[in-house]
C-alpha cells in the first residue's frame, strides 16, 4: 500500500474537506455564474485537493489552500465557458476572489444566519423557495404551483431575498450589539 | 458610475443566466472600479449560495417528488404507439419546413437606431431575440407599422404583425395596413384597432398599454379579462380584471422624436452637455447639481430609467408620491437663485407639477420658493415668506409641439431687483416684478411630491441645477443649446 492509499491520509482528508467544503463552495459559487457550474469546478477542486494533499502544510491554512487551488480552477472553467456564454473577466474575477477571502469569516457568518432567518419565513414560503433553489428545477413549474406568472414568481423571489438579506442584516446587528 | 437600482438588475441577471454580453461588459466595469459594488455582488452570491444549502437541507427534511417538469414527460411519448410516432415526426417536418421559411423572412427593418450600435439603420430583422442595453431603435414593419423601442429592451418579430416585447417600452404608430398589429408581453397582449399607444414591460411589474389615439384591445394572460381602451386611456395587464391606470403621455419616445434624437447624439451634443454641466459645476455659485448617474442616489421615492442620451440615467416618478429630497449640509442664504431642469412631463389633468420646493431645515412652506408647471404647462414661481405670497407666472403655455417631449425649464429668483424670470427651451416666457422680496434661507430641496398637497410630479428628469445667482439670459440659453437632445 502505497502512502497515497493509506487509511489514515484517507481520513485526514476527508475531515479537513468535510469542514471545509461548505466553504468552499461558497467561494467557488461567488465566481462562476450558476449552481452547475459552482458543483463542476467544486468536484475539479476536490480532484486536485486529494491528489496533491501531501503538498498541503499541516500548519498552514487547508482553507487557504483549498481557495488558491478553487480560484485557478474557476477561472480555467470559466475559459472554456467564455467560447459560447458571457462571463466576467478574468481580471474581475480575481478581485471577486481576493475580496472573498479577506471577508470570508463575516461571509460565513451571514450563511449561518440564513438558517436562522429562513425558520422565519411562512412553511408555505419556505417550501416554494427550497423548491425554486433545487437542482435542475424548471422555474416554470414552481411558478405555477405558486399560483403566479413565471415573471410574477421572479419577482416573489426577489423580494424574498431581499427580506432574508435584511433579517441577516438585522441579526448581525443584534450580535454585534450584544 | 451605474446607479444602485441599474446595478443590482446586472447582479440578477448575471446570476440568473439571462445577462447580454453588453451587461455583462457593464458590470465588469463597475466591479473593476468600485469595492463597493464588489462587496455588494459577493454578498449576493453569498445569498444564493446559502440558499441552496438551505434548500438541500430542506429537501432531505421533506423527501416528495419535487416538480415533475415537462421535459421529463417526453420520454413517455413512443410508448403511446407507432401512430403517434409517425404523427409527431410528420408534425416536425412541416414545422422544420415552416420553421425555415418563416426564420428567413424579413419582419421588420431598422430606420434609424440612436445608441444602438449593433442595429445600423437598414438591419433587416427577422425572427431573432434581440436585446438593446442603451438608446432607442426606431423600426418599420413589412405592414407599415412604425415602431420604436426604448433600452433597456429585448424582443422578437414572429411576424410583421406580432410583436414579442419581455421588457423595455415601445410606441406604435399603426396605420390601416398593419390594423391588429399585436405586442405581446409576459403578462397579456395589446392588439391594435387602428391607433397610435405605447406599451411599457418594466423588470419587475406587469405590463402596462398607453393608448394616444384611436382603440387598442387589453388581454391580460391568465384568463384576465378583455377590454377595450380608447384615446387617452391606460391600463395594466394583470390576470383578473387588471386595473386603469393614468395615461403617461411623456413616457414614450414617439416616432417623430427619432430623428432629431439622432442628428443630436451624431453632432456630439452628450459631449457639449457634459462640458457646460462640468463648467457649473466649477461655479463659485454650485449649490447642487444632479445627473443622477452617480451611484450615491438623492434620498426618495423614484424609478431610475433612461436620459436623454442613450444609456444614460434619468429620474422618473411615475406614483402620486414619488419624490426626490436633497438636504443642504447647511442653510444657504441667498438673494438670488437660479433653478434649471431637463425634463419630460407627462399631461396632468388636475394638479401643477411640483418641479422644486425650497424650504428652510424644517420645510416650512411659509418660508420657502417653490417652482411649478401648471397642467396648461405654464410655469410658475412661488414665494412665501412675505405679507403676501408672491407669484410671477409664466405669460404662455406650452406649445404643442413641446408636449410629451424633452423639455427644457429654467426659473431664476432675483431679491435683489425684486422680480423673477421663467424660461422654457432656453426662451424668456416672462419676467414679473415680486411685491416684496427677502433673502431666501434654505436647506431642504425637494423634487416631486412634497406631502403638503395634492401637487405632485408626473414624468422624467434628467440633470437638475441650483447656483446660488442669477444667471443672464444668455447663460440659461447656453446650457438649453448645450444639452439640447433634439437638433
Amino acid at each position: 500500500m502505497t502512502d497515497q492509499q493509506s487509511p489514515e491520509r484517507y481520513q485526514r482528508f476527508l475531515r479537513l474537506f468535510t469542514s471545509h467544503e461548505p466553504a468552499i463552495r461558497a467561494f467557488v459559487r461567488k465566481l462562476v455564474p450558476s449552481r452547475t457550474d459552482a458543483d463542476d469546478v467544486l468536484q475539479e477542486v476536490a480532484i486536485v485537493l486529494w491528489e496533491r494533499f501531501d503538498d498541503f502544510q499541516p500548519e498552514g491554512s487547508f482553507r487557504s489552500w483549498a481557495y488558491g487551488i478553487a480560484r485557478l480552477k474557476a477561472l480555467s472553467r470559466l475559459r472554456d465557458m467564455s467560447r459560447n456564454r458571457h462571463v466576467l473577466a478574468s481580471d474581475v474575477i480575481e478581485l471577486i476572489a481576493e475580496k472573498s477571502e479577506e471577508t470570508d469569516g463575516q461571509l460565513e457568518k451571514e450563511r449561518e444566519l440564513l438558517d436562522q432567518c429562513f425558520k422565519k419565513v411562512p412553511a408555505k414560503d419556505q417550501e416554494l423557495l427550497a423548491m425554486a433553489y433545487q437542482p435542475h428545477v424548471e422555474i416554470q413549474d414552481v411558478a405555477a404551483m405558486s399560483g403566479r406568472s413565471v415573471r410574477g414568481f421572479y419577482q416573489w423571489l426577489y423580494r424574498m431575498r431581499s427580506m432574508l438579506s435584511e433579517c441577516i442584516r438585522r441579526q448581525l446587528a443584534k450580535e454585534v450589539v450584544q | 458610475m451605474t446607479p444602485r437600482f441599474r446595478f443590482q438588475e446586472l447582479m440578477q441577471r448575471y446570476s440568473d443566466g439571462v445577462a447580454t454580453s453588453l451587461e455583462v461588459e457593464e458590470l465588469c466595469g463597475e466591479l473593476r472600479n468600485s469595492e463597493a459594488a464588489r462587496h455588494e455582488f459577493i454578498t449576493l452570491l453569498n445569498l444564493e449560495s446559502a440558499l441552496e444549502s438551505v434548500a438541500a437541507e430542506w429537501a432531505a427534511a421533506h423527501p416528495q417528488p419535487i416538480v415533475i417538469s415537462r421535459r421529463r414527460l417526453l420520454p413517455a411519448l413512443p410508448r403511446k404507439g407507432f401512430l403517434v410516432t409517425l404523427g409527431l415526426c410528420l408534425a416536425i417536418m412541416l414545422g422544420y419546413q415552416w420553421w425555415t421559411v418563416q426564420s428567413n423572412r424579413v419582419f421588420a427593418t431598422v430606420e434609424n437606431g440612436t445608441g444602438v450600435r449593433e442595429l445600423p439603420g437598414g438591419t433587416e430583422l427577422r425572427s431573432e431575440w434581440i436585446e438593446i442595453a442603451g438608446g432607442t431603435v426606431e423600426l418599420l414593419t413589412a405592414t407599415s407599422a412604425r415602431v420604436v423601442i426604448e433600452a433597456p429592451a429585448t424582443f422578437r418579430f414572429d411576424s410583421p404583425m406580432r410583436l414579442n416585447l419581455v421588457r423595455g417600452r415601445l410606441a406604435a404608430d399603426i396605420p390601416p395596413s398593419a390594423r391588429k398589429f399585436t405586442v405581446v408581453t409576459p403578462s397579456g397582449e395589446a392588439v391594435d384597432l387602428g391607433t397610435k399607444f405605447g406599451v411599457d414591460v418594466p423588470q419587475r411589474a406587469e405590463a402596462e398599454i398607453h393608448v394616444f389615439q384611436g382603440e387598442v384591445i387589453a388581454q391580460a394572460s391568465n384568463g384576465g379579462q378583455r377590454k377595450n381602451l380608447h384615446s387617452g386611456e391606460a391600463f395594466r395587464l394583470k390576470s383578473g380584471a387588471g386595473s386603469t391606470r393614468n395615461l403617461r403621455s411623456a413616457a414614450f419616445i414617439r416616432p417623430e422624436e427619432v430623428r432629431p434624437l439622432h442628428a443630436a447624439l451624431s453632432a456630439g451634443q452628450p459631449l457639449k452637455a457634459e462640458t457646460e454641466l462640468g463648467r457649473l459645476r466649477e461655479d463659485p455659485s454650485f449649490v447642487a447639481i444632479l445627473d443622477f448617474e452617480s451611484p450615491e442616489l438623492p434620498e426618495g421615492m423614484f424609478d431610475s430609467v433612461q436620459g436623454r442620451w442613450p444609456g444614460s440615467r434619468a429620474a422618473e416618478f411615475n406614483q402620486a408620491t414619488d419624490y426626490l429630497r436633497i438636504t443642504l449640509p447647511q442653510v444657504g442664504r441667498w438673494t438670488q437663485l437660479t433653478m434649471a431642469a431637463w425634463v419630460r412631463l407627462n399631461q396632468l389633468e388636475d394638479t401643477p407639477h411640483s418641479l422644486l420646493l425650497a424650504t428652510n431645515a424644517k420645510g416650512e412652506i411659509k418660508h420657502s420658493l417653490q417652482w411649478t408647471i401648471d397642467r396648461e404647462g405654464v410655469p410658475q414661481l412661488l414665494l412665501s415668506g412675505t405679507p403676501v405670497r408672491s407669484k410671477a407666472v409664466a405669460t404662455r403655455e406650452t406649445p404643442e409641439s413641446e408636449q410629451d417631449r424633452w423639455i427644457h425649464l429654467a426659473a431664476v429668483y432675483d431679491a435683489e431687483h425684486g422680480r423673477a424670470s421663467l424660461f422654457v427651451n432656453g426662451v424668456l416666457v416672462n419676467q414679473g416684478a415680486f411685491a416684496k422680496t427677502h433673502q431666501l434661507a434654505i436647506q431642504r430641496l425637494v423634487i416631486g411630491s412634497p406631502r403638503t398637497g395634492v401637487q405632485r410630479l408626473s414624468g422624467r428628469m434628467d440633470e437638475f441645477v441650483l447656483l446660488g445667482r442669477a444667471l443672464s439670459h444668455d447663460e440659461i440659453r447656453t446650457m438649453f443649446e448645450t444639452g439640447n437632445p433634439y437638433l
